[in-house]
């Protein structure tokens, strides 16, 4: 992982440990929502979308996508990087 | 003391505004503001070195997005986070609805409520980053009682006391609190469409006997947005010397 995704992992385990749900593992093929997945309610997308935008200047759900996965999230900033290289 | 705080007042460059920057800026903290043109208050509050470094305004018509967005922007590239909001920023237009033109109508909703309810967005997504905040919401006993000739205004006061009870639902979890005060007829407030007449008679019916002060309200809002006031969220407390009793 690279250092943005690092970072993007980290902020999504703070996230979880803050909502008792410290003991989900937090990987790219994870998906953001339902019991399948890490569980994130709809304040919880809206602090994760807060944390993403404060610590890396933008964030995909304020640029108007839904990501599912964190994979998603990773892809968003891959593609900000890509498209200003 | 306490770390400073960081509070934005929209609208405080004048009336109850203004006394809302004193009062923060008295108590130490950094307090950012805006309105549509620069005051005496404010130029005064620029060029006082015991408020160096924190003290920012800019001249913002809240009611324009990209001002208001540019505003939070500014606040948060100086001080980094918002520790308390209080949404001041309001304006009145007085007539009976019947003669009302859309235009004022517009402009009420606009800033009053649109406008307070943009920037709110935009520093409670910095709340949930940093973990907590107050908010408080200048509301009106107009938008409680209703008054005459000012209708559309006490709609938005009425309205902006529901955005207070939700927003506060939304946010309890998130240690951020959020209430309104619902500010009765103030001295420096009669702009508000009130002739004398009108005002002898409002000082009559209130058992406190006089108009409030800005500095009435300064000390519920102190009141409100005290770190230790956790337990007090989605209220509207009346703020009028009784009138409303």
């Amino acid at each position: 992982m690279n250092e943005v995704e690092t970072r993007i992992v980290a902020i999504i385990t703070d996230l979880l440990e803050r909502s008792d749900h410290g003991d989900l593992k937090v990987t790219a093929d994870a998906r953001l929502h339902g019991d399948d997945g890490l569980g994130l309610d709809s304040l919880e997308t809206a602090e994760l979308s807060a944390i993403l935008e404060d610590e890396l200047g933008t964030d995909p759900f304020g640029a108007g996508l839904l990501p599912e996965t964190v994979g998603e999230v990773m892809a968003f900033y891959a593609d900000q990087a890509a498209a200003s290289a | 003391m306490s770390a400073p705080r960081t509070v934005i007042v929209t609208g405080g460059s004048r009336g109850l505004g203004q006394g809302i920057v004193q009062s923060f800026l008295d108590a130490g903290d950094r307090v950012a503001t805006c309105s549509r043109s620069e005051t005496d208050a404010v130029r005064a509050w620029q060029s006082d070195p015991q408020y160096a470094g924190r003290f920012l305004f800019r001249e913002a018509d809240l009611a324009d997005r990209e001002q208001s967005t540019a505003f939070v922007k500014d606040v948060l590239a100086e001080w980094k986070s918002v520790d308390v909001l209080i949404n001041n920023a309001g304006v009145a237009r007085d007539g009976i609805l019947a003669l009302f033109s859309d235009d004022d109508t517009d402009t009420v909703i606009d800033l009053n409520l649109k406008a307070t309810i943009h920037v709110t967005r935009q520093v409670v997504r910095n709340m949930l980053a940093h973990g907590g905040g107050r908010i408080v919401n200048i509301s009106s006993i107009v938008g409680l009682t209703g008054y005459r000739g000012l209708t559309v205004y006490g709609a938005t006061k009425a309205a902006l006391d529901g955005f207070t009870r939700a927003l506060a639902r939304e946010l309890g979890s998130r240690k951020v609190t959020v209430n309104s005060i619902a500010s009765g007829y103030l001295r420096t407030e009669m702009s508000h469409g009130l002739d004398g007449g009108q005002l002898d008679q409002i000082v009559r019916r209130t058992p406190a006997g006089r108009l409030g002060e800005p500095a009435d309200i300064a000390r519920a809002i102190d009141f409100l947005v005290d770190p230790r006031n956790d337990w007090i969220t989605g209220q509207v407390l009346v703020v009028d010397g009784g009138l409303t009793a």
